[in-house]
């Protein structure tokens, strides 16, 4: 088992546009194998700017970016989609084919399989998705919902190391939304890597150990979530609100209730309220 | 006359089999902050389009039933005239500048209804301070941030002085600090202007604390329409699979939830309220 | 070959002589020096031409973003080199040259017209022309969208590109069935978008039957008088040479002996 291992190591990167607008500048971050991160921040901070230089789809114009150890300025983003997969926000912008069995064959074709190999692989996906009942559906008559849902098979089934999201949660309710925390909580189960790009506060907090805060072009903040998202002066230069649940803990504090520090996630918060109200009953 | 009225209106788009809205009846009066809730698919966008007559003039399809704004059909009286009463937002702002600059993007409605020029002035100085876009007077669409171009949107849309202000999913797009901003501007705008706001949305979290009714849709179905709280503390939105507010799932997780609340807190300083009292 | 060269035929607000033209007269004087160039096959009379445009695009403070547009056209200027000077036996190269600056004054001329006529006249501009308003609006919403779409392009192209589509294949047929992840969801999302755009139209009241406003107007100035004179004073110049050109000195028709 290699823990604690770098994945990815960005090494001051700066990105400059043509018309000389700077998206990136001195980007510094280290990811290690397994770990689950959040990427936040205001729009036109950076952050698509940065998932793309991790794959290839933007070359930094300064600095270098490594993925497992190696330069990605030696590698094409053919080869980079081996190892990265990334699920930007729009699903249709990749829909194309007939039916939902051909839009997930098309994803494994520069991957070297068999054909018996695919058709396993897609197989095993449409159940995982619960898609089998939509196997020949033209994907256009999917709902948005579910054709979020597509282009993350479409992904998964390739099984990258790497799994990078731009806005998962976007449109979705809260049925998708589980169903999305299922399967990522599946593929780090399997030693995947998972960034994610996203402005859902709460799904953060509840479920994201290491947030990363970006304005301007630049991080600034790196950190375990707890601490990051509840920094006020962060948050607001992120363009971000503070997590419902811990703005609901400061003014309980305010009150004279006493809050232990480290109660952050909504389960914690039950506990401690049930017991609190359960003392004042006991009380009366 | 009520502002909006449907009775027993029922919508089948063509080439479809199932009808997208089934049997609405529904009847909205005061000018208030209205937040239309339901699951993906329920129905809301459809609902959205009956208001200015797009359902069932631009969207060909079977209907049964009527739908009257302010007195007018929406079967029979053409888009345009409905477009000085009822302004819909739309969810893609990109998809909604159609000019090549915001002042003309702000005067192209006036100048479809033949609305004489010293007005379009008047109104055009009017709306771009409140909605705060004075400086975006001579840029063009795809130079301007997503906020901006979503206040734009807006823009344009008020300035035909509609009764009745619908917007869908107006922050999907915009970052947590944006969407509060023109959540905010919205409300202040119904106020001021007393007009109606209905918002489509998911993000419950930042509309509850503004709204004052709640219109929830189930399978095509109007299912509930009645104060926040009502609505909120009902069985039939308990059952539903949208994204509830925090502080609803929080209280909704507690032991003594059913004992002791008979409403539920529906934000952060509602459930401050409901604490300070044990203090 | 690039999508750069399109770029050099955007419009870019800047303050100018050339800018602050009605764009009418801008319209008429790519027009004209159209028919200049291609009045003319020597080569003196074309360089002229071309080099009696130069003034404009300096006066516009249009070098950079012309010099582009000429660059991008080196492929096409080799090509027709070489196709001339193999089959046209009679001065093949001198010939080819001369097709060579006359494509390419007639390419700055319309170059210089997108580069200075701001969209939003445009459509204004064909309206004062008695040209139709629904028309001249659908004009000015493709200009509007074009950024749009290049935007959405690129984004389908990233989508594909992450989950392993090759962007270079070998192969004609294999190039062309190559396009199609990048042009199914480019179409449908176009039409997506026009219902959208139509839906968003209708309930701002396009399409109303009362007689509509025009909040904007272009005016022809003085300066645009003088311009358009000085045009056709160009134009009648040219065309009395045309017809004359007997009795033009010969080095007026000098030629490359190739």
């Amino acid at each position: 088992m290699t823990a604690n291992k770098t994945i990815i190591y960005i090494d001051e990167i700066d990105y400059i546009y043509p018309n000389n607008t700077i998206a990136l500048s001195k980007v510094s971050l280290k990811i290690n194998k397994g770990e689950l991160i959040a990427i936040m921040g205001q729009n036109g901070a950076g952050k698509t700017t940065l998932i793309r230089t991790l794959n290839g789809l933007i070359r930094p114009t300064n600095g270098n970016v490594y993925v497992k150890g190696e330069n990605n300025s030696t590698k094409s983003i053919a080869q980079l989609s081996k190892i990265i997969g990334i699920i930007f926000q729009n699903p249709m912008h990749q829909l194309f084919s007939n039916s939902i069995e051909e839009e997930l064959k098309f994803s494994l074709k520069n991957l070297e399989y068999t054909k018996e190999q695919i058709q396993q692989k897609v197989d095993s996906i449409l159940n995982k998705f619960d898609f089998e009942k939509y196997r020949n559906r033209s994907p256009f008559n999917l709902s948005g919902g579910e054709a979020k849902k597509l282009a993350l098979a479409t992904i998964i089934c390739r099984d990258p190391e790497i799994l990078v999201f731009d806005e998962p949660t976007l449109g979705q309710d809260a049925k998708e939304i589980n169903f999305f925390l299922k399967i990522i909580q599946s593929e780090l189960e399997k030693g995947k890597t998972i960034v994610m790009v996203t402005h859902n506060i709460e799904f953060v907090f509840e479920n994201i150990p290491r947030t990363i805060l970006m304005a301007n072009g630049k991080i600034i903040a790196d950190g375990p979530t707890e601490q990051v998202l509840t920094n006020d002066l962060l948050v607001n230069k992120a363009s971000l609100v503070l997590p419902q649940i811990h703005q609901f803990k400061l003014g309980l504090k305010k009150i004279g209730i006493d809050v232990p520090n480290e109660i952050f996630k909504e389960r914690d918060m039950i506990s401690f309220i049930n017991n609190y109200l359960k003392g004042i009953m006991a009380n009366r | 006359m009520s502002l909006v009225k449907f009775n027993n209106f029922s919508f089948r788009y063509k080439g479809n089999e199932e009808y997208a809205l089934n049997n609405i009846n529904l009847e909205i009066n005061e000018n208030s902050f209205i937040l239309l809730l339901g699951e993906t698919g329920s129905g809301k966008t459809s609902l959205i389009r009956c208001l200015n007559g797009l359902i069932p003039q631009f969207y060909a399809g079977y209907y049964k039933g009527t739908v009257e704004i302010a007195g007018k059909s929406t079967i029979t009286t053409p888009i345009s005239d409905l477009s000085t009463v009822v302004g819909i937002v739309f969810q893609n702002p990109e998809n909604q500048l159609v000019a090549m600059n915001v002042e003309h993007e702000i005067a192209f409605g006036m100048e479809n209804l033949g609305i004489p020029s010293s007005e379009i002035e008047k109104r055009i100085k009017e709306i771009i301070k409140l909605t705060e876009i004075e400086h975006l007077l001579e840029r063009a669409p795809f130079e301007i941030s997503g906020g901006e171009k979503q206040r734009v949107a807006i823009a344009s849309v008020l300035v035909l002085e509609p009764i009745l202000l619908i917007l869908d999913e107006p922050t999907a797009n915009l970052d947590p600090f944006f969407a509060k901003k023109i959540i905010t501007m919205l409300k202040k705008i119904q106020e001021t202007k007393k007009i109606s706001v209905i918002i489509s949305e998911h993000r419950m979290d930042l509309l509850v604390p503004l709204v004052d009714d709640i219109i929830l849709m189930e399978n095509g179905k109007l299912v509930g329409y009645d104060d926040k709280n009502v609505i909120m503390n009902s069985e039939i939105f308990h059952k539903l699979n949208i994204n509830k507010p925090k502080i609803y799932t929080l209280f909704k997780g507690l032991e003594y939830g059913s004992t002791h609340f008979n409403e539920l807190p529906l934000s952060v300083e509602d459930a401050l309220n409901f604490f300070r009292q044990f203090k | 070959m690039s999508f750069e060269f399109l770029n050099s035929f955007r419009f870019l607000k800047k303050k100018s002589i050339i800018h602050r033209l009605d764009p009418r007269a801008k319209l008429l004087f790519a027009m004209i020096y159209t028919i200049n160039a291609l009045m003319f096959t020597e080569i003196v009379p074309l360089v002229f031409i071309f080099l009696s445009l130069i003034p404009f695009i300096l006066l516009g403070k249009l070098f950079h973003q012309w010099i582009k547009s000429i660059h991008s056209l080196a492929f096409l200027y080799i090509f027709i080199i070489i196709i001339n000077t193999l089959f046209i036996t009679n001065n093949g190269f001198s010939f080819s040259l001369a097709m060579i600056i006359r494509i390419t004054s007639m390419i700055s001329a319309f170059s210089i017209f997108f580069l200075t006529v701001d969209p939003n006249d445009l459509a204004l501009s064909l309206i004062s022309m008695k040209v139709p308003y629904e028309f001249a609006f659908s004009f000015s919403l493709a200009f509007r969208f074009v950024p749009t779409i290049a935007i959405e392009a690129q984004n389908i192209i990233d989508s594909q590109q992450s989950r392993g589509y090759e962007m270079q294949k070998k192969g004609i047929i294999n190039q062309i069935k190559n396009l199609f992840p990048l042009l199914v969801p480019l179409i449908i999302g176009s039409i997506k978008r026009a219902f959208n755009v139509a839906e968003a139209l209708e309930s701002r009241a396009f399409g109303s039957k009362k007689e509509r406003t025009f909040y904007f107007t272009i005016r022809y100035s003085v300066t645009d008088w003088i311009f358009t004179f000085l045009l056709l004073i160009i134009l009648v110049v040219l065309i009395f040479i045309r017809l004359q050109i007997i009795i033009m000195p010969d080095w007026f028709n000098w030629g490359l002996p190739v």
